[in-house]
Formats: structure tokens, sequence, C-alpha cells
């Protein structure tokens, strides 16, 4: 940790807020979001926890800010200010603010040092992870495995939700006829005439399988370097709303359709939940991976483990990513499927 | 040997950052200062990426797995490369699509400039 | 070499600050745009020095190439709005708006 440079950084990541909360243009203010994501990653980076540094990069600066340029896109920009009450507004949020914030400075005085063995988050089930994941799972990144192995559980209905994410942009938003009542028109492609940019295109089909490529790099590489499945869905949809991008919205609607995108994600959480329920039926808990040594060939207990969190992760992936595409198309086109951004 | 040629550029990114900072906050127009940014930006990013490729090799010695490392910055290298002029080219079509004016020296005017009447 | 990494670090930081500037003073929102774009390529490459000054590189080039992609996407797709919309100065928001100027934003 380098003072000069957490200092400078950290008044970066101030001003981005600042800057986010009082420009009078949501355009803006969903640029300098994104802005505020990038840097925080970096603030992430620098304390060294470097899974929620990828997380956050992928997720929060990346699909989010799209998601925003999406909505702003399809609303409004500008920001109504009320005229009247204003300043009684003003100093009711101010004083919720300073109350709460004071209230967290006060707390944060109350925090153990920095890394201190005696802290409670260092004392009662991070020992045994940290000491033991190697030879309980054969998987180096502790994160991956606490997170698929030892507590399956909550990352199960994370993935989960995510599928409820989902389904709420489509109950919300999903029209089968057009705004004005009538039925949807099929669109031949390209539609967008005059927003064809050979440069943009070439560029992005020319490196979307390499992106890809990463992506499945980033989710089978989850075991040893940061990654994983959550992270390797999530770059897996970015390239999807590339391509959408910077084609039109029917390229991916015609080619990864709602119906295809819908069995996908539900496949991943079948995956998912159908390995804990195979481990049932070998005779061991819900996901318990050991009981995969009974089919695995040439497996121990510990590869079998190793080989358990693969299959979660690939489910988790496969979700993450159908509701990345299935969220943006709904968004952008205000559920009609019909223009993009 | 090897870190003497990584501080170079390293020395020679930084210095063409420095350049693209100054370009961002002094130039009077949105497209001279799209210039220095994009241009300026992916050269210095080059060089810095090039020397810290070269920074990964020069402290341990020649396994392969520093080769690797080595490897994949190049990677990011190649695409900064592709990806920066791309945006580039998309943000300054933005602005011209959005009729944005270039700056003219006040004093002066020239013929044929209409064709800006977005 | 580490202080020279700590030392570039925090330079460039410094002039990361700098471009803060240009966001917050940018008269048109492609300024900003711009000013985002800056801040994301340089923080690929604080990435990796930050990864080369703890040791750990491997891990932190992994970090560092998604974030190069993304910051990538978010770029085009900031621009690709302003095909769609095209106005770009922060010209009337923030006021009570009459009918007509709605009718003309639309």
């Amino acid at each position: 940790m380098i003072w000069q440079f957490d200092i400078i950084l950290l008044t970066l990541i101030v001003l981005c807020a600042l800057f986010t909360i009082s420009i009078k243009d949501l355009l803006g203010a969903a640029i300098m979001f994104g802005a505020y994501s990038f840097l925080m990653c970096l603030l992430w980076t620098e304390m060294g926890a470097v899974d929620v540094a990828f997380t956050e990069a992928s997720v929060g600066a990346g699909v989010s800010t799209i998601l925003f340029l999406a909505i702003v896109h399809r609303s409004t920009r500008r920001v109504k200010v009320r005229q009247r009450g204003r300043i009684f507004y003003k100093g009711l949020g101010l004083t919720a603010s300073l109350m709460m914030g004071g209230l967290l400075f006060y707390a944060s005085s109350d925090f153990p040092a920095w890394g201190d063995p005696l802290a409670p988050a260092s004392n009662h089930v991070s020992p045994y992870y940290l000491l033991h994941t190697l030879a309980d799972t054969a998987v180096p990144n502790v994160v991956t495995s606490v997170l698929a192995d030892y507590r399956g559980f909550d990352t199960m209905f994370e993935t989960s939700v995510i599928l409820t994410a989902g389904l709420a942009v489509l109950i919300v938003l999903r029209l089968d006829g057009s705004r004005t009542g009538g039925p949807v028109r099929k669109m031949a492609r390209p539609i967008a005439k005059g927003y064809e940019d050979t440069i943009i295109r070439f560029i992005s089909r020319a490196m979307a399988p390499f992106l890809q490529l990463f992506a499945l790099y980033v989710l089978a590489h989850g075991h040893h370097s940061p990654g994983g499945g959550f992270q390797g869905g999530v770059i897996l949809g970015a390239t999807f709303i590339l391509l959408a991008i910077s084609y039109d919205l029917q390229l991916v609607v015609q080619t990864f359709t709602e119906k295809t995108a819908l069995i996908l994600a539900n496949i991943g959480l079948l995956i998912y939940s159908g390995t804990g329920a195979l481990c049932l039926l070998l005779g061991h808990n819900f996901l318990d991976y050991a009981a995969l040594a009974k089919i695995i060939p040439g497996a121990t207990t510990v590869t079998a483990r190793s080989d358990g969190i693969m299959m979660v992760e690939i489910g988790v992936a496969l979700a993450v990513m159908s509701i990345i595409v299935i969220i943006y198309t709904n968004l952008v086109s205000d559920g009609t499927y019909e223009k993009g951004l | 040997m090897t870190a003497l040629i990584a501080r170079l550029l390293m020395v020679a990114g930084l210095f063409f950052f420095f350049a693209t900072t100054i370009g961002i906050l002094r130039f009077p127009d949105f497209y001279s200062r799209m210039h220095a940014a994009g241009k300026g930006d992916t050269l210095s990013s080059l060089l810095l990426l090039s020397g810290l490729a070269l920074v990964n090799l020069a402290g341990a010695p020649l396994t392969f797995d520093n080769i690797l490392v080595s490897l994949k910055i190049m990677a990011i290298l190649v695409f900064i490369f592709l990806a920066s002029p791309t945006a580039t080219h998309a943000i300054i079509d933005a602005g011209y699509a959005s009729g944005i004016e270039p700056w003219q020296k006040p004093g002066t005017s020239k013929e044929g400039d209409d064709d800006l009447a977005v | 070499m580490n202080s020279f990494l700590n030392w570039t670090s925090i330079f460039i930081c410094f002039l990361m600050l700098l471009t803060m500037l240009r966001i917050v003073a940018g008269p048109t929102i492609i300024d900003r745009i711009m000013g985002a774009n800056v801040i994301g390529t340089k923080t690929t490459v604080l990435l990796v020095i930050i990864g080369l000054i703890y040791g750990r590189e491997d891990m932190f080039v992994d970090i560092a190439l998604a974030y190069a992609m993304l910051n990538f996407i978010v770029t085009i797709g900031a621009s690709r709005y302003f095909m769609h919309h095209k106005n770009v100065r922060n010209r009337g928001y923030g006021i009570r708006h009459r009918k007509a100027d709605l009718e003309e934003q639309k």
C-alpha cells in the first residue's frame, strides 16, 4: 500500500462521486459513474482484492454503464428540478446524509487495524479455509473454492437471483406487440441505415472471437487466477452487447434469440442444482462434490471437488451470459426488439 | 541492460502522457483535443506497456512463466493498439454528427467552410 | 526498480487527476466521454504497474486485459448514443421546460 498513490486515488474517487451527483445531465452522470467504477476497481486492486476488482471492472464499469446508457437513450436526459420547496428538500437530504455519514465515520473508528490477526474476520472460519483449501479441493484460488465449494449454497441462490432479475425485466418491459398495439414487424437486417461504420464493424467482428476466447479462459482458469464463472459470463455477454452496438440489435436478436437465451439461462441453473442433486443421488449431501469421485473415472475425493467446482462455474457462466443479453436487449429497445442503440 | 531499456521506454511513455494531458487541457477545440487524446494516449500506453513487459523480464531469471506474463502484456498492447484508435474514430464521428464546429482563429475566416453546416 | 515503479504510478495518477479537470470543465459532453476513455486506458497501465510492484503480476494482467476490453465497449456505446440524439451541449437542463421545448427535444 503506497500511501501517496492511495491519497491521490481516493481524491480522484471522491471528486468523481461528487461530480456524478451534482451534474444536471443524466448521460453525463452515467459516464461519470462509469469512470467512478473504473477507479473503484483500481482501489480494490491496490488493496489486494483481485477477484472483487475483476468483478467490479466487468460488471460495474462495463455492463452497468452500458445499461445506464441504454436507459438514458430510451427515456430522457434531463433532470427535473423542483422549484418550490427546494431549500427544504436539499436541507433534508443534507441532514440525512450527514447523520448517516457521521454514524459510519464513528463506526469506522472502531475497526481493527489493517490485517490484524486478532480481528474477528481473521479468526473463525477464515484460517480453516486458508489453510485447508489446497488439501481439500486442490484449488489454489481461495475465493473460487469458498464461493463454489465451501459456500456453494449461497452461489446457487445468487444465480437464481440473477435469473429473477432477468425475469423482472421481461415482466416489466417485454411486449408481444409494438407499443402502439400492432404486431411486431419482422425486420430485415441491417436496419440502421446511415449508422453503418465499416471501421467499427470490422474491429468488433474481428475481435469478438478473441474476446470470447478470453472469457472462456477466465472461466476455465478461475481455479488458479482471478476469474471464475461470474466474470467469464459477464465478458461473454459483453461481446454480444458489442456486436449489438456496432452492428444492429437485429443481428443479436435474430441469432441469439430470446428463446435460446432463456433456455441457456435455465440450463445454467440446472447444471448447478443438478450437480448438487447428483451428489445427493450418489449418497452424499447436497452439493458435496466428493460424491462425484464415484462416477468420474480416476478421480480421488480431492480432485472430484475440483471438478465439481468447474461444473458449477460453467453453469453460472451460462446463466449470467444469457441474462445479460436478455436484460440489454429488453432495456435498449423498450421490450419491442425493434431498434437498438 | 534490459532494465535500462525498460526504464527508457517507460520514461518516454510518461513524457508522451504528460504531453497528452497538457494537450487535453490546453487545446481550444474538441477536435484538436481529441487528436491529443487519441494519438497521445495510444502511443503512451504502448510505450509504457512495452517497458513493463521488459521490466517483468529484467528482475527474474528467464523462466516460462515470466515469458508468458510478458506475452500477455504484449497481448494487452496489441488490443489497445487496435481498439483505442477505433474508439477515437467513434468519438470524433459522434462529435461531427452532432454538429460541433471547429475552432477558428479569431479574426480569420476562410471560404469553403460551409460544408460543416449539419 | 521498485521505487521507480512507485514514482511512475504516482505520476500517472497525478496526470489522471489533471485529466479530471477536463471531465469537470468540458463544455460538451463528448469531452467528458473522451476524458473517461483516457482515464480508462491509463488505469489499464496502472493495473499492470501495481501487479509488478506487488510481485504478483500474473494475476493482475488478466484483470488489465478485461478492463481494456470493457473500456472500449463503453466508449463505443457512449459514442453511438450521439448518432441518435444530437444534443451535446448542456443546454437548458435543470430548469422547468415548456411543452414546446419537450417536443423539440424528441
